[in-house]
């Protein structure tokens, strides 16, 4: 039975899923426009490029509307999971290209200052102060674990490719990878969750 | 498991959450935690903290292309030649449609309540069809007359814009959008009209609001959204 999207509206993203999983598209639109801009910013934090971030997020709501049943509510939150499939693709696009340099530039305003003029509006800049207030959970790691984990988590790296990059022992870097989200839960924990 | 196994079990735990392991490291992994209480309980007490990560990137706003071309393809997929219902309207049929309103601006809903395409035939002076699209709802009326290659879109009830705002003309054929390089303000009366010229291969006519001077690509959600019958 489909539903109108007033009342998808009024839906959890738990109770969305079954729905998109019987191909309902108002449920779809829902769920897209509650976690859209969310999806996009992720790829285009990963891929760097505005088009592939595009595609990425396409194929990803694509494969969440072909198999939405396949939602498991055991693995955390359909935003959690939604983005999961976002970054994997991302991170499927970034292997994809042959020869691409490593992401490390971690600073993502020097990266905006380098970005079309007109792509930066004043609702942006108004949305990097928010966006500054939301990283302080990462931003107030120190620098060696920050490294790691953005690196494994936004530039796809292994941890043995993030040894030889940084000319570190294995153990070392899973240690800071354990370390830095140890600090982060820590954070959660006290009330950024 | 020893205290030292354990800890290297425990680095293990994060590199996999942040998709660090090789793969064949990972369905190791994933095997010995299926039978260690202590691993999976690490497992789902560190995963809040690799899925706080995307939360915390730099939002962009997605392309307001993008979500039209999602939601086409899904309806498409689902057999359904319709639109979203808004608010009770009739559902529509070419496509003039409500978007997210842009975050500075009111929210601005249409919906489609009627139609008609009036083919004035292509005797003469070379084919010249002429096509409108029309549709009200409580918060704006559009209409999109085509003649030929230029089409001309008028809105109505438009709210005034916020200062160093105004409402820019797009055009989409295919995936593409483009600026139909047509830059305009609501009228005092809250009407306003767009000549757009161009309009072979249109398939969208979309407006939003953007920064004075326009901007190269949509910069936030179509006020309206206009499909153009082919």
């Amino acid at each position: 039975m489909k539903i109108r999207a007033s009342k998808a509206e009024r839906l959890a993203d738990e109770e969305l899923m079954p729905r998109i999983g019987e191909k309902d598209p108002d449920a779809f639109e829902v769920f897209y426009d509650r976690h859209g801009g969310v999806a996009f910013s992720l790829a285009y934090r990963i891929v760097g490029e505005r088009g592939a971030a595009e595609d990425v997020v396409q194929e990803a709501f694509i494969s969440i509307w072909r198999s939405g049943a396949r939602y498991d509510r055991a693995r955390g939150s359909v935003r959690s999971w939604m983005l999961g499939i976002v970054r994997n693709r991302a991170i499927d696009f970034l292997r994809s290209k042959a020869g691409r340099a490593p992401k490390l530039d971690f600073d993502d305003d020097a990266a905006l200052e380098h970005r079309p003029a007109a792509e930066l509006t004043d609702a942006e800049a108004l949305r990097r102060e928010t966006t500054h207030e939301l990283r302080g959970a990462l931003g107030e790691l120190p620098g060696e674990q920050s490294k790691v984990i953005e690196l494994a988590y936004f530039g796809g790296f292994s941890h043995s490719e993030i040894a030889k990059m940084l000319d570190v022992p294995l153990g070392t870097v899973k240690g800071r990878m354990r370390l830095g989200l140890e600090k982060i839960r820590g954070e959660l924990a006290g009330g950024l969750a | 498991m020893n205290e030292t196994e354990h800890d290297r079990r425990r680095d293990d735990i994060a590199a996999y959450l942040l998709g660090a392991l090789e793969p064949g490291e990972a369905a190791e992994l994933e095997r010995h935690i299926a039978g260690c209480a202590e691993c999976e309980e690490e497992l789902r007490r560190l995963r809040p903290a690799v899925q706080v990560l995307p939360e915390t990137v730099e939002k962009v706003e997605a392309p307001a292309a993008l979500r039209i071309r999602l939601i086409e393809q899904v309806r498409s997929e689902a057999g359904s030649q319709a639109a979203p219902e808004v608010r009770g309207a009739p559902r529509w049929r070419f496509g003039l449609r409500p978007l997210a309103g842009f975050a500075t601006v009111a929210i601005l809903l249409a919906a489609i309540a009627g139609y008609a395409i009036r083919d004035s035939g292509s005797g003469g002076g070379g084919p010249k069809t002429t096509t409108v699209v029309s549709g009200h709802s409580p918060g704006v009326t559009a209409e999109m007359v085509r003649e030929g290659e230029t089409g001309t879109l008028r809105l109505a009830n438009l709210h005034q814009l916020p200062a160093g705002k105004v409402l820019q003309a797009w055009v989409q054929r295919g995936k593409q959008v483009v600026s139909a390089k047509a830059l305009f303000v609501p009228n005092p009366d809250g009407t306003a009209t767009a000549t757009i010229d161009g309009m072979d291969g249109v398939n969208t006519v979309m407006v939003t609001a953007e920064p004075r001077g326009g901007s190269a690509q949509p910069t936030g959600a179509p006020i309206v959204s206009v499909a153009i019958p082919q």
